[in-house]
């Protein structure tokens, strides 16, 4: 008897102790998931978050990184029903999530007060589907020419260039091989083979990469000029009648990993690259003289990429007001003004890019002026089939294996048969 | 009176028995027995599986899908020239390096140790390592070049990525056959030796009439679960690549390529089916070479 009595004292006891605990935190918990480039990213979205939680005191923000495979983690929790109540989400990912019904719908929600107006109309497209809107961009970086100044100065060029033509050239003149083995100390530019970075120059030169119904059709011969003027570049073409010698590198010929790596490294004079560039520079190159400009015009008219990220609602959240206040107020003119002063991505409002004087800041500015002809690096969902079919065979070309018309061909043949066959 | 305690007791024991064997079972039904046949029945279904699920059964669309699938092609060639470099160099590797820390050399504890610790360091971390030795500039290229020999973009370069791979697994799963090998060179009895050298023979006659054969065992079982491993290869490709399988598809192996249908494109369906495939492969191929090294039972 004495026995049962103890442990029911100790049951009694725990319960007690549970719900006391329970009761000192009354505050809904609304989780939040995203990615970091680098720890400071935390610390300043941890800051905002902060100051959200001061001025709601019924709500408490639990934020937690993945780090990895981003993507495959939440669509893995979101079919586990496990996923947070708002997470990050990558305009190129939008179209799959968005169809899938996974997402809340934010109209409801919305208020006169949210301006949503204000956001970069392009951006907010990206997160809207069948007259619905399912996300809030949170920002976006567009891609702009980097050059190294001091290598500039030293091959007496004093202005980056503005036409392709000149961008040829520049990239030759500042190719050097000091000790003569046949493989340059220094390239001209830093190239990054992938879909995801060379988009815009598909389309600036001829068409778009998909047709309506997803299947691609960019190996045409004119969407290909602007590509085929990298795979000289890289390649040389000696025997030419404009001969061109090679003065481009991939990361991986360089040893470096990124393209910014490359140019921090002094290994190339000119890269292309986003806006989250420019802290990295000043952090681990301090010495490295960097300027910014716009991509030289690829054909009649200008082009980039650019690349949006927004705050999305899971369907399955079970605090979806606390959820949208946290989204409002992290989407809003205040919220995203302390989470844009970082530097590394570009606001998406452009009330805010204003106030902060992006636009007239010298090394931000090429990217703000991207912003009104970049192609959103965004497709159908059978983007990711495209994408990895024309990285395999563009790799090819850049290493001779093909021309770059029949590799182009080959890719989107191969995807299209892909598309086709996963259709049933 | 006797006999019904009998059976009485042979009933609580078979219960007890059954009891005993019960945690077990469920475990390996749950977490085995059950996701097997849950992915023998996915394969038959075109599965929706993000938002509301939904199964539409489509026979053997998804294996028709295979035959097509040029990625599938690649991939089994990649796994198949990959299992076909690292099995026999891994296998004859182990065996050599046995037979040496077997003879009676100065400090051999240590060498046994420090061959052994590749195949207990986690792969991730190998990978890590490895990545920064074929860097370009890396460790191995500046090797090379100062021997004067050929350099290569080890990371980048289509042909020589997955060699790559192949030399870092030989190197960090040698020595688990090497120890295997080494247990089973001390179990073969000395005097079989000495009567091989009164009649005359050389050690290298005795390596190959009495060790080798008598190895045989250990060499089927290091032979198949070599392949069986290596037909498995994921995480290293994974990490090489970035999870895309290149450069130019190089790297891409049949699991990666499972991953990728399964999480990237959510295709459980086409996923299940061609993890049977695989399954069926490296059933046929075991099969294969228990045939081939008669009937010698592990």
């Amino acid at each position: 008897m004495k026995g049962i009595s103890l442990i029911r004292a100790i049951f009694v006891l725990l319960l007690v102790f549970l719900t006391a605990c329970g009761s000192t935190d009354s505050a809904t918990v609304v989780k939040l998931s995203g990615w970091q480039s680098s720890p400071a990213e935390k610390q300043l979205l941890e800051g905002v978050l902060r100051d959200f939680e001061a001025t709601h005191p019924s709500i408490k923000v639990k934020f937690e990184v993945i780090t990895d495979q981003y993507m495959d983690a939440i669509k893995t929790r979101l079919i586990g029903d496990a996923a947070p109540d708002l997470f990050y989400l990558d305009a190129l990912e939008a179209p799959l999530l968005m169809r899938s019904a996974v997402l809340e719908p934010l109209d409801p929600y919305i208020r006169p007060e949210d301006e949503v107006a204000d956001f970069e109309p392009a951006f907010l497209k990206a997160f809207q589907n069948g007259g619905k809107t399912y996300g809030l961009p949170k920002d976006f970086s567009t891609l702009a020419l980097f050059y190294n100044r001091d290598l500039f100065a030293q091959a007496a060029i004093s202005d980056p260039p503005k036409t392709w033509e000149q961008f040829i050239a520049d990239a030759q003149k500042l190719t050097r091989d000091p000790n003569n083995d046949g493989r340059p100390e220094q390239y001209g530019f830093g190239l990054i083979p992938e879909l995801a970075r060379n988009s815009f120059l598909l389309k600036a030169l001829g068409r778009d990469l998909t047709n309506r119904q997803g299947y691609a059709i960019f190996a045409h011969r004119r969407s290909l000029k602007g590509l085929q003027s990298l795979v000289d570049l890289y390649r040389g073409t000696p025997n030419g009648k404009h001969s061109i010698t090679r003065a481009a590198a991939v990361p991986s010929d360089v040893g470096a990993s990124s393209g910014s790596e490359m140019l921090g490294q002094g290994k190339t004079a000119m890269v292309i690259e986003g806006s989250w560039a420019i802290p990295y520079f000043k952090e681990t190159f301090p010495k490295l003289q960097f300027a910014t400009a716009e991509i030289p015009t690829p054909g009649r008219k200008p082009g980039t990429m650019a690349y949006t990220v927004a705050y999305v609602m899971n369907k399955q959240s079970k605090h979806k007001q606390a959820a949208w206040e946290v989204l409002a107020y992290l989407t809003g003119k205040e919220g995203m003004e302390a989470w844009a002063k970082g530097g590394l991505v570009l606001p998406a409002r452009r009330s805010v890019l204003t106030r902060l004087g992006y636009d007239t800041n010298p090394l931000y500015a090429p990217f703000v002026a991207g912003a009104k002809y970049a192609t959103i690096w965004q497709g159908g969902e059978t983007l990711s089939i495209i994408n990895t079919h024309f990285n395999n065979q563009f790799l090819s070309a850049l290493l001779g294996e093909q021309s770059l018309q029949q590799a182009m061909q080959k890719a989107q043949d191969s995807a299209n048969r892909e598309i086709k066959t996963s259709n049933y | 009176m006797l006999v019904k305690i009998k059976k009485s007791t042979k009933l609580q024991e078979t219960l007890s028995g059954y009891l005993f064997v019960a945690p077990a079972v469920l475990i390996l039904a749950t977490f085995t027995f059950a996701p097997i046949l849950y992915s023998i029945f996915l394969s038959f279904h075109k599965v929706r599986i993000l938002g509301e699920i939904q199964y539409r059964f489509v026979e053997f669309k998804n294996f028709a899908r295979i035959w097509s699938d040029e990625r599938f092609w690649i991939a089994l060639k990649n796994t198949a020239e990959y299992v076909l470099l690292v099995v026999p160099i891994q296998t004859a590797l182990a065996l050599v390096l046995a037979a040496l820390l077997n003879a009676k050399i100065k400090g051999r504890k240590l060498f046994r140790v420090l061959l052994f610790l590749p195949t207990v360091t986690s792969s991730a971390v190998l990978v890590l390592i490895f990545i920064w030795i074929y860097n370009s500039n890396g460790l191995l290229n500046n090797f090379l070049a100062f021997l004067h020999l050929p350099t290569y973009n080890w990371l980048g370069d289509p042909n020589v990525a997955l060699k790559s791979i192949a030399i870092m697994n030989i190197w960090s799963t040698a020595p688990f056959f090497m120890v295997i090998y080494l247990a089973a060179l001390q179990d073969i009895p000395e005097s079989l030796y000495e009567a091989a050298r009164l009649d005359g023979a050389s050690a290298i006659d005795q390596f190959f009439t009495i060790t080798l054969p008598l190895l045989r065992p250990v060499t089927l079982f290091a032979v198949v679960v070599g392949i069986i491993g290596t037909f498995q290869l994921f995480d290293q490709s994974y990490i090489f690549s970035g999870g895309s399988g290149g450069p130019n598809n190089s790297t891409l192996t049949l699991v990666l390529l499972i991953y990728q249908y399964a999480f990237k494109n959510l295709e459980m369906g086409y996923a299940s089916a061609l993890a049977l495939i695989l399954a069926l492969v490296i059933l046929i191929s075991t099969l294969i070479q228990r045939r081939f090294f008669q009937t010698e039972k592990l």
